[in-house]
């Protein structure tokens, strides 16, 4: 499974895209099981360099609570800083943010490295 | 082709009628000013030039400009290029142009060439730019010139704060 | 202190109306993100995993009250109410958005302040001494000579687009607080032997994924031909220095394959081309510059204070303050105060709005209205009266600000790592407090002594890992986050690179490990030795034991 995620340009803010538009909680994100909606869906963001910056796709996992991304990395965007459970997007809790506190599947990000072997 | 802007005046620039043209290496010589690779003016800029054509010379960022240490008076153009936004070797080729090497001739930024650099470019002593960016020479003016003050002395001949501290602004 | 004048200030507006014109640029689209990116990075705005991060330049490391408060002001009204205290002596915030950032550089300037040069490939942020003009043990003021680079430095037009950034720290004192032989360029005041005042020149040291100790390149640079000196450098560097991979940008990599020799070659060759009448400061301005940070007017008072000596028989906290934290001062009758961001289970660095509001006030009342920013992440009031010190040391406690553990086990340099950082592979801030927690307890910790364990969360080394006693590296292994610790670096004047201890640990491991690594110096220690010098004595063997003897 995967979500596709981005910062915001205006605020920096990390966003999931869902049904062609940008949410903030990884809760609202979709979540594609089909390679091909994934692609077509990040090639779309490529395309609008000013709402948004460095659009990937990540790996999502069902876990027992509900789905989560596969990496810690991504984990720590969806929730916040793990130093301030007050800040970011874990503050507001809920059953989003349980689950992807009990996930703990570890593995890179491979939109992220590929992202990154692009540069 | 990106066209050209010239300083005209202290804070002020034109389009200008670019006279040159920038000839590569393996193609055919047109009919007046000419710029050319280092290698290529190296071997044929002397006949180009007792011919009484104006003759340039394009140095790329890793081509030491002390090579044309005994050109420089013949030459009516030494262009700088930026390959890349961030390469900024082209800042100390051209200081050296100026300050070093006495050149007087127009030193013109060619390449990755933003308004961003006009600063920097004009304290170094460019006096032309082909800007990538699609400025405007208003545009570049605004840039380059938008601090009242600078804290060294550069090839622009600009007095240093410390030196507006010492004789009062 | 540096005072600002008009040209200053009128530079600083010019700066950041720029500023706010490129993002305005950028929002409308006219400029790429691939163009606008270093634009930013040059007024210190990165975009990190959960925002963008505005780094404020901190000129080495000396604020005023008034600064420190707009400070505090900013991080209430754009950021989440606190700011991060970084190793470059710098303060940034982690919550920023671009469209706040140009109201927030007005903000800044408003009170001499500006985030230029705090990222990008140019001349960042000059550190000092965070005890200058306030030590007995220097030989000349180096924020003087920081001051004439801050402006030397400031949009310089031939060096704002070098291969890399490139950091320079200046001391004056045999014990060195900056890390300068781990910096690109570290100068050391000497005093030759006809009393002469020079400068020791160290080039091309560095951390990141190849460390280095900078080896020396000139002796004895006479002071008023800095500037010059530091330009020669510079132009070999930009010209010379390689742009084709970024890891090898480093002018550490460019002295390390031609040689010091062969570089200060270069550079003398450079230098003595430069007409160095154009470059370096005239007298007058080095006057100018210098009479900013003439002592303050010190009351005279008796070297030992009645107020102080007592507080310390009748309160043991106080006591152990001022053991760890309290340092000699020049003046008779005055200290220098350390004040601690590393309480256990806080974020190393971190202070609250709040925080540095009680700091902004301790200055201003007691203080001669003077901050410092260590590269060790915690904040100095150099200038306080021995009597002082017990209300002081009140009002610290009172805002969490009094923990006396500086150079202790549990005053840890930790960069942001994964929890903020785009470039992290794994976290540094639950390690560190996972490590001051388990040595929280002071007794314990005063009595293992100076340890300096410090922690990056990536190669990029911002967390000084190379060069703590302890260092410890996160790295990102099969998406799990593993530490590797290395033994024996030093970022001080015995500066030296830590080694490699053994196979990287899981997280749940390292505080356990650090403990067992403190139990064998215990052990071993002879008397007077610190862990480093148990460790350069005794060797890796003990160590390696007993943090791998149960895997093996």
């Amino acid at each position: 499974m995967k979500a596709l995620t981005a910062n915001r340009l205006i605020d920096g803010e990390v966003v999931f895209w869902s049904q062609g538009r940008w949410v903030e909680h990884f809760g609202d994100a979709e979540l594609f099981d089909a390679e091909a909606p994934a692609e077509a869906a990040a090639t779309g963001a490529k395309a609008q360099p000013n709402v948004v910056i460095d659009p990937y796709l990540i790996d999502i996992e069902q876990g027992e609570a509900g789905p989560a991304p596969i990496s810690y990395r991504e984990r720590l965007r969806a929730l916040g800083p793990s130093n301030t459970p007050q800040h970011g997007k874990q503050a507001e809790g809920g059953a989003e943010v349980a689950a992807i506190l009990a996930a703990h599947g570890a593995a890179r990000s491979s939109g992220r490295v590929n992202l990154i072997k692009r540069k | 082709m990106p066209k050209l802007i010239k300083l005209t005046g202290p804070r002020a620039a034109a389009w200008a009628n670019d006279r040159f043209t920038v000839v590569a290496d393996d193609q055919a010589l047109p009919a007046g000013g000419v710029i050319l690779s280092l290698a290529r003016f190296q071997a044929e800029g002397d006949a180009l030039l007792s011919e009484g054509r104006e003759v340039g010379v394009v140095l790329q960022s890793d081509e030491a400009v002390e090579a044309l240490a005994y050109d420089l008076p013949r030459l009516a153009v030494v262009a700088l290029a930026f390959p890349k936004f961030r390469d900024g070797r082209a800042f100390t080729s051209a200081r050296l142009l100026r300050e070093r090497l006495g050149y007087g001739g127009e030193i013109r930024a060619v390449g990755d060439v933003l308004q961003e650099q006009a600063q920097f470019m004009v304290r170094c002593g460019f006096d032309a730019f082909e800007p990538a960016d699609g400025s405007t020479p208003e545009a570049w003016v605004r840039a380059a010139f938008r601090f009242r003050h600078v804290y060294q002395r550069s090839a622009d001949g600009r007095r240093p704060a410390f030196e507006e501290r010492a004789h009062g602004v | 202190m540096y005072q600002y004048d008009a040209i200053d200030r009128e530079f600083l507006t010019d700066r950041a109306n720029e500023f706010r014109h490129q993002v305005a640029r950028r929002l409308s689209g006219e400029l790429t993100e691939d163009q606008f990116k270093p634009l930013r990075l040059m007024n210190g705005l990165y975009l990190q995993l959960h925002a963008y991060m505005l780094r404020v330049a901190i000129p080495y490391g000396t604020l005023n009250p008034r600064q420190l408060r707009r400070l505090a002001w900013i991080a209430r009204t754009y950021d989440k109410g606190y700011g991060h205290f970084t190793t470059r002596t710098n303060l940034q915030f982690h919550w920023i958005k671009l469209k706040d950032a140009p109201d927030i550089l007005d903000a800044l300037a408003e009170v001499d302040l500006h985030a230029i040069q705090t990222s990008g490939n140019c001349i960042r942020n000059t550190t000092a001494d965070p005890r200058a003009g306030a030590t007995a043990e220097e030989i000349d003021d180096p924020r003087v000579w920081a001051e004439a680079i801050r402006q030397w430095s400031t949009l310089h037009p031939e060096f704002s687009f070098l291969p890399r950034k490139f950091k320079i720290a200046i001391t004056a004192a045999a014990k060195d607080r900056t890390a300068a032989k781990l910096h690109d360029i570290g100068l050391m005041l000497r005093r030759s032997r006809d009393g002469a005042l020079g400068f020791e020149v160290i080039v091309g040291g560095g951390m990141g994924r190849t460390p280095h100790v900078g080896p020396t390149i000139k002796e004895h640079l006479p002071v008023g031909r800095l500037l010059s000196y530091l330009e020669a450098v510079l132009r070999v560097y930009n010209r010379h220095g390689r742009r084709d991979n970024i890891y090898k940008a480093r002018i550490k990599i460019l002295v390390a394959a031609l040689g010091a020799e062969e570089f200060g070659r270069q550079v003398e060759e450079e230098w003595a081309k430069i007409d160095a009448a154009q470059v370096d400061l005239p007298d007058v301005e080095l006057a100018r510059i210098r009479g900013f940070f003439a002592p303050p007017a010190f009351d005279v008072l008796p070297r030992v204070s009645a107020a102080f000596e007592e507080a310390k028989s009748k309160d043991a906290d106080f006591a152990r303050f001022a053991r760890n934290n309290v340092q000699p001062h020049k003046q008779a009758g005055y200290a220098i105060v350390d004040v601690s961001l590393k309480r256990p289970g806080d974020t190393p660095g971190d202070a609250t709005a709040e925080q540095m509001e009680v700091v902004a006030d301790l200055a201003e009342r007691y203080g001669f209205g003077d901050i410092r920013i260590t590269h060790e992440q915690n904040l100095v009031l150099p200038h306080i009266r021995l009597d002082d010190l017990p209300v002081v040391h009140a009002a610290l406690q009172a805002a969490g600000l009094a923990t006396a553990n500086i150079n202790l086990v549990s005053d840890i340099i930790a960069c942001p790592g994964l929890d903020y950082c785009a470039l992290a592979n794994a976290r540094a801030i639950p390690i560190a407090q996972s490590i001051a927690e388990r040595f929280a307890e002071p007794d314990r910790a005063e009595a293992v002594g100076e340890l300096k364990i410090k922690i990056s969360g990536c190669i990029n080394a911002c967390g000084h890992h190379h060069v703590g006693h302890i260092g410890i590296l996160g790295v990102d292994k099969k998406g799990e986050e593993f530490y590797q610790l290395t033994l024996g670096g030093s970022g001080a004047e015995d500066a030296e690179v830590g080694k490699m201890l053994g196979p990287a640990l899981p997280a749940g491991r390292v505080a356990e490990a650090v403990d067992q690594l403190v139990e064998v110096y215990l052990r071993e220690r002879q008397e007077g030795e610190r862990f480093l010098d148990t460790f350069r004595r005794a060797g890796v063997a003990p160590f390696k034991e007993a943090v791998y003897a149960e895997a093996d």
